[in-house]
């Protein structure tokens, strides 16, 4: 009886495991087919053109893939030196008081939900991007400086768990030869901690790059490309949000779907690689 | 009061008084210890769990100071200088007094960098005085047959008992006065416990030891002088060969004989 009862409940589970599996294929060929009138349509041009014009049927996608790099690459150049920074102190710097309090309200903030990035940036952050750069606020600058500070309280707190994680002995040990604080801090906390620091870079620009509430509020959707950071432009998930409702032709509804397909082929490959550096962390562990 | 037995030779160490207390503990780890260490010999501390031994050996490089609120008081005198005073330059302090811990700490680096960490540390950068450095030490250390031909290999990569002698490679690097060894072999099978107690014997030419062990056998077979502690005290330090035979005091007794531990 309890032997056909574990046969049960081994198949119950395996029957849940397999429909995650189901559901992401689903989402894939879902995407896949609706594409497909626009991947024969435009073909390889649909990545390579710079026009997007749905009124002449013309649909280029450069202009969102360059907003959606150029944005997520502000995004990290600003936040990742911050969050070593903030991860350093609350690991092996701050006094136990303030460690505590400090960690737990940078978790919080990576609790916020992103809309509210959003809304704060549009009212509050634009007018100063605005008064400081020029333009009209609305822009690449801004979209890249939302996102990082969206981005910022996670691969804080990740990274500072990732210090964490160095052995006490192996801190004293470098201690015990004569070095400082920063000593330890670079040559074997942080190269003790690469691989999970790393892992929590690239899980962050995942984050980053398919970000649709914070930076839709802040970027304008304009589908140029412009070297001006101070200029409105626009990125694969901010066209995918605001233009869907718009879609009234099927290439236009179908090219959206490419977008959308675009968007998870990236972030199905950058999660790989964040993957493949957090095993690789585990083996060196074991 | 303590049976402590009389050292003719130099002292590299002089424990004065001391207590030690940890943060937020009520009631000093250590108390009133005298204690003299004898120099270019090897002084194991035993004693059961508790009792202090690694407390102390942790004051004489003064590693409790990386974590706030521990206090000593009394003297550690080293060369003269009460090294628990306030001014004592405790990075020079540590590289006068290396340790080993229970487990090995190679870095994740390779294994020439590791050698040579200690070295870089006080601003060597001398190509050749690295090398040569760090070849002596790897020889000191005995093994350097086994990792010559990949000193730019991850030191991860070494065996646990090759690590430990790595690691002492690297403490010896730095020419230290004084090593202290904390359960240096716990994580090790016996072969590599051999080793290493092999190489701790040869060490004393040139280093004071102090080295804590739960394994009173090992202070039998290395060490010249045996301290035995109890609840933060030093209840009697005597030659090695004397104390294993006839110690003094009856804890001790008790202790080396198996009644308590």
């Amino acid at each position: 009886m309890n032997q056909i009862l574990d046969k049960i409940f081994a198949h119950a589970t395996k029957f849940i495991a397999l429909s995650v599996l189901l559901i992401v294929a689903w989402i894939f060929t879902t995407l896949f087919e609706q594409s497909l009138f626009s991947l024969q349509a435009s073909g390889f041009d649909f990545i390579t053109e710079t026009l997007w014009a749905p009124n002449l049927e013309k649909f280029g996608a450069l202009p969102a893939i360059y907003g959606s790099v150029v944005s997520t690459f502000l995004a990290m150049v600003l936040a990742v030196p911050i969050a070593i920074g903030v991860a350093i102190f609350l690991s092996e710097l701050a006094p136990a008081k303030l460690k505590s309090p400090v960690g737990v309200s940078i978790e919080l903030l990576a609790a916020i939900p992103s809309v509210i990035y959003g809304m704060w940036g549009l009212f509050y952050f634009v007018p100063i991007v605005r008064d400081i750069f020029g333009g009209v606020g609305i822009s690449m600058l801004s979209a890249g400086i939302v996102l990082s500070i969206m981005i910022l309280p996670f691969m804080a707190a990740v990274t500072r768990d990732a210090m964490n994680t160095t052995p006490d002995i192996l801190k004293e040990s470098a201690y015990a030869l004569g070095g400082t604080k920063w000593d330890v801090i670079k040559d074997v906390i942080i190269p003790y901690a690469k691989a999970g620091i790393i892992g929590s870079f690239i899980l962050a620009l995942g984050r980053a790059i398919g970000e649709t509430m914070a930076v839709t509020f802040v970027m304008g959707n304009v589908h140029k490309i412009s070297t001006d950071l101070t200029q409105p432009a626009t990125s694969i998930p901010v066209a995918l949000a605001n233009e869907f409702t718009e879609a009234d032709t099927q290439i236009y509804y179908s090219s959206l779907f490419e977008l959308s397909l675009l968007l998870l082929v990236i972030s199905f490959t950058i999660i790989s690689i964040a993957k493949f550096y957090f095993l690789r962390r585990k083996r060196v562990g074991a | 009061m303590a049976t402590i037995v009389d050292i003719q030779q130099e002292k590299a160490l002089e424990v004065k008084n001391f207590e030690f207390t940890y943060a937020g503990a009520d009631l000093p780890s250590i108390k009133k210890l005298n204690m003299p260490i004898a120099k270019n010999a090897i002084t194991a501390l035993i004693g059961p769990s508790g009792c202090g031994k690694t407390t102390l050996l942790r004051s004489f490089n003064r590693i409790h100071d990386l974590y706030p609120g521990n206090k000593y008081e009394g003297e550690i005198l080293f060369n003269d200088k009460n090294i628990l005073s306030s001014k004592e330059d405790l990075i020079n302090l540590r590289i006068k007094i290396g340790m080993i811990f229970q487990k090995p700490t190679a870095f994740p680096m390779s294994i020439y960098d590791n050698v040579a960490y200690g070295m870089r540390l006080q601003g060597i950068k001398n190509k050749t005085e690295l090398s040569n450095r760090v070849e002596k030490a790897l020889q000191d250390a005995a093994i350097w047959k086994e990792v010559k031909d990949r000193l730019k290999h991850d030191a991860n990569g070494l065996s646990g008992g090759q690590q430990q002698r790595l690691c002492i490679a690297r403490a010896i690097a730095v020419e230290p006065e004084v090593l202290l060894f904390d359960e240096p072999t716990s994580a090790l099978d016996p072969i590599s416990t051999a080793g290493i107690e092999e190489l701790v014997v040869e060490l004393k030419e040139r280093v004071s030891i102090i080295i804590v062990t739960h394994n009173m056998q090992q202070a039998a077979r290395v060490s010249d002088y045996t301290g035995f502690m109890y609840l933060g005290e030093l209840i009697e330090l005597g030659r090695t060969e004397e104390m294993f035979v006839s110690p003094r005091e009856k804890l001790t007794e008790e202790y080396i004989t198996g009644k308590f531990g």
